[in-house]
């Protein structure tokens, strides 16, 4: 049999965009910038950096070095360690899979406000501006009461979903070279977008009131344990780790290529974008606060309220070129979601079974964009929204940070991070010392548990999940089911023998 | 802005540009571009 070619980056600059836009996504714009505001300002950004540097960038240095070490993507990386520890690679998977059958849902959303606002479907002026919580809310999402009242799919988003599996396939189904490339395009677009409502956003009236609550400091916060929760968790679910993907990144990079100082580029690149995107969105919140003469702790800072309601409200009282801003800003949304979803759906998914089943690309790609668009299906309903949260809460958040500790402490102790290291240091711009094995073995599991028991499991455990309630089931209930089914699935997935991979 | 804002800002971008200069440099010590 032919010896197997692994697929491989066209040079380090394609792997570097290509990590930074998966590590770049909606939370950059949608949740770093309310987070500094909400837990301190300036002050929130000193255990942010140090969450960066003790937390964020060993675990990325690992997953990268695992992949470039192995030459597998995360089952396969798991499996090298022991066969006993395949599962490991494979919860990490559904975590992916689950999290792009829902974000590319929030793509088809800001798709059909790209439409929307060429024309400022949903008005100009204060009342159009009161009006966008409506518009979204009611005529987007057509939302139901509950999640057990689920409706029929939204015909228009649904499209759209199809229009997005559609794009990713064609990007996906070419492998690494064509990932890498078309990252540096979307990458570098996005930034230039980013400038550009940058300018538009401090030139407005009342920007620079927005931005003293996003920056100004308060350096009594750095006492409440809160504050570090937030920026921890932060990094934890900023870089993009623990979704399986940057395992398979890192194994398309070469032996004998630098990859410790790719993680810290990458890092930092993601970090200062999530800081540059806060002037433009806390710009607008002034903007708003003065428009509407209402406190900031009125206008949505973040989430999906930010980017389908506040922003739009926003377009719509801007002086002049509404709908350029208004498109602009969508197509940044699209950019930003679809470096991230070909990163989840190629990298989380298609790449591990690929090496696992030996299936060709383009027919892994078909299936898991089929799969994955049917599952989506369900998002467009009216009661998607609710199963997105859940779903999101799930994986997203529990399913992230428990996958990526426990990652941490078999390559640790297991595998071992001495002889992790010395691969790393063989061909690296940067070498690392021994304290890093202990912020793997240590640090970094001991910041993602912290995270987990304070900001998961002490609220949705006295309490259901947002109240929701599907027939006996609550939002907390189906939140333990999934962690469930996708960890027995893991254990199925990892006892299952295969050839392997035949392709790259 | 207030003072305190604009050192905030000041004193984050100094850490980044700092940083990504420093990485920056450093490419071709070990790997290259061309990995």
């Amino acid at each position: 049999m032919a010896e197997v070619t692994r697929d491989r980056w066209t040079g380090r600059a394609t792997f570097i965009f290509a990590a930074i836009g998966s590590a770049i996504g909606l939370g950059n714009v949608w949740r770093f910038p309310y987070m500094t505001y909400e837990y301190g300002g300036g002050a929130f950004l000193i255990p942010w950096i140090i969450g960066l540097i003790v937390l964020g960038i060993p675990w990325m240095m690992m997953e990268f070095g695992m992949g470039r070490y192995f030459q597998k993507s995360a089952p396969g990386v798991f499996e090298g360690i022991g066969k006993g520890w395949e599962w490991l690679g494979w919860w990490p998977v559904f975590v992916a899979f689950i999290i792009v059958t829902y974000y590319t849902v929030v793509i088809a959303w800001s798709l059909h406000y790209m439409v929307s606002a060429a024309t400022m479907v949903w008005g100009v002026g204060q009342a159009a501006a009161e009006g966008a919580g409506g518009y979204y809310f009611g005529s987007v999402l057509q939302l139901s009461d509950g999640p057990s009242i689920l409706g029929a799919p939204v015909w228009s988003i649904l499209g759209l979903l199809a229009l997005v599996w559609l794009v990713l396939f064609f990007i996906m189904f070419r492998g690494a070279r064509v990932i890498g490339r078309v990252s540096v395009w979307m990458v570098c677009a996005f930034w230039v977008i980013l400038v550009v409502l940058l300018v538009r956003g401090v030139t407005l009236a009342g920007a620079v009131d927005g931005l003293n609550y996003y920056l100004a400091p308060d350096f009594t916060t750095l006492a409440k344990g809160d504050v570090w929760f937030a920026a921890f968790s932060q990094i934890a679910f900023t870089l993009s780790l623990g979704m399986a993907g940057m395992f398979a990144y890192g194994s398309f990079v070469a032996k004998k290529a630098d990859v410790t100082n790719s993680a810290f580029i990458t890092s930092f690149s993601n970090c200062a974008t999530s800081f540059f995107a806060g002037f433009a969105v806390f710009s607008i919140v002034g903007f708003i606060m003065q428009a509407m003469n209402i406190p900031a702790e009125e206008v949505s800072a973040s989430g999906l309220g930010l980017a389908f309601v506040t922003y739009p409200a926003a377009i719509s009282m801007m002086p002049g070129a509404n709908a350029f801003i208004g498109v602009l800003f969508f197509l940044c949304l699209f950019f930003l979601g679809t470096t991230s979803a070909y990163f989840l759906a190629y990298g989380g998914v298609i790449s591990p079974i690929m090496d696992k089943f030996g299936l060709k690309r383009v027919t892994a790609t078909a299936i898991v964009c089929i799969i994955s668009f049917v599952i989506g299906i369900l998002y467009t309903t009216s009661g998607g929204l609710y199963w997105l949260d859940m779903m999101d809460r799930a994986v997203s958040f529990y399913g992230l940070l428990i996958t990526g500790a426990l990652a941490c402490l078999v390559v640790g102790w297991a595998f071992g991070t001495r002889k992790l290291r010395e691969h790393l240091n063989e061909s690296s711009d940067i070498r690392v010392g021994a304290w890093w094995d202990w912020l793997l073995k240590v640090v970094v599991p001991a910041g993602l548990l912290f995270v987990v028991i304070y900001g998961g499991f002490m609220n949705d455990v006295p309490e259901a999940y947002e109240g929701y309630q599907v027939g006996a089931l609550n939002g907390s209930h189906i939140i333990w089911i999934v962690l469930g089914v996708t960890l027995i699935l893991s254990f199925v997935l990892g006892a299952v023998k295969t050839k392997g991979a035949k392709r790259g | 802005m207030t003072t305190a804002a604009i050192v905030t800002t000041i004193l984050i971008w100094l850490v980044f540009i700092c940083g990504l200069g420093f990485c920056l440099s450093r490419v071709g010590k070990g790997g290259t571009w061309q990995d």
